[in-house]
């Protein structure tokens, strides 16, 4: 059986892409950290859809908690493969650096950008032994841009993106390619607090978009025909960074 | 397996894998360079071990393995298979 594993599985973005996954076949493990009715809200989806699917709970920035977990999965399923990673859990902390405190920057830093390398790192040599994978990170216009009030989520999706590249050239000559997927403005619970009536402005679509439309590059990336696609980060953000 | 039917094993897949010439490959011919390997490659040689011989190469190993020789002892301490001296 081939898996898909999605951390962050039970906000807007990491559901549209574990349905993505589902629909394409997918057994996917919809991770999630602190929210399990709305993770078992993604399983649902899945499968009232026809798809399959089990919920995993462990704290990406925990590496005792994520080997843990990769290890007694491959143990129990040794002739499956997990051949997706989207790693895309995360959160905001926003604040000026002048006032972040340093719970703030570790706790950006820990989930987004050791929590890229705990869970990447322990199914990585999963992949390669298999000749076959596809990594997707999930970055944001923030790392590739800067935003003011964003320096840890800046720097963490920033951090991202460059291991991005860099982690693609060291495994792409066995069939893994690693590649960024970067939001702008998606509606989502992480921008319900954000004015969209006044930021569709600077966006040329002139609206945010949907998770759904971020999900569709996530499966494309994730497919067989991406396969000579890596190290690259691709935006969805309507025209807004350019 | 006998230390020799070891040896003629590891030489087997490393042929195979790599495509080098085996009237190179010698107890104390230098295994990165006859090889050809840079550190990328190091990926495929990590993958190698792990499919064949059952056990994870870490990157101290490999600072330690410099010959053929090096690399025979390391599999015959670390494999899974039953290897007699």
């Amino acid at each position: 059986m081939k898996y898909a594993l999605v951390t962050g599985a039970s906000g807007g973005i990491g559901r549209a892409c574990s349905l993505k996954l589902a629909s394409m076949g997918y057994r996917v493990l919809v991770h999630y950290r602190s929210r399990p009715e709305e993770a078992e809200q993604t399983l649902s989806l899945i499968q009232e859809a026809g798809g399959g699917g089990e919920l995993c709970a462990f704290d990406v920035s925990d590496k005792v908690q994520v080997r843990a977990f990769v290890e007694s999965f491959l143990a129990a399923h040794p002739d499956d493969q997990v051949e997706v990673l989207v790693n895309n859990a995360g959160f905001r902390k926003d604040n000026l650096m002048l006032w972040m405190t340093d719970q703030e920057w570790d706790d950006v830093l820990g989930t987004h950008l050791n929590g890229f390398y705990y869970v990447t790192q322990s199914l990585l040599q999963h992949m390669l032994s298999r000749k076959y994978g596809r990594i997707i990170n999930m970055v944001s216009l923030s790392g590739l841009r800067g935003l003011p009030g964003q320096t840890n989520y800046s720097a963490a999706k920033g951090g991202i993106i460059a291991a991005t590249k860099a982690l693609a050239q060291e495994v792409a000559r066995r069939n893994v390619t690693v590649n960024a997927v970067a939001p702008g403005y998606i509606r989502t619970e992480m921008t319900s607090d954000l004015n969209e009536q006044e930021l569709k402005v600077q966006i040329p679509a002139a609206r945010f978009g949907t998770p759904e439309e971020v999900a569709g590059l996530v499966g494309f990336l994730a497919s067989r025909e991406a396969s000579y696609i890596t190290g690259e980060v691709i935006s969805v953000n309507g025209g807004l960074y350019t | 397996m006998t230390r020799s039917e070891l040896i003629d094993k590891v030489n087997e897949v490393l042929i195979e894998e790599f495509e080098v010439d085996g009237s190179l490959i010698t107890p104390d011919a230098p295994l990165l360079a006859t090889l050809d390997l840079d550190s990328l490659d190091l990926v495929d040689m990590v993958v190698l071990v792990e499919q064949n011989f059952g056990f994870t190469v870490k990157a101290p190993d490999f600072a330690n393995i410099k010959t053929f020789n090096d690399f025979y002892n390391l599999i015959q301490e670390r494999t899974t298979l039953q290897v007699v001296a």
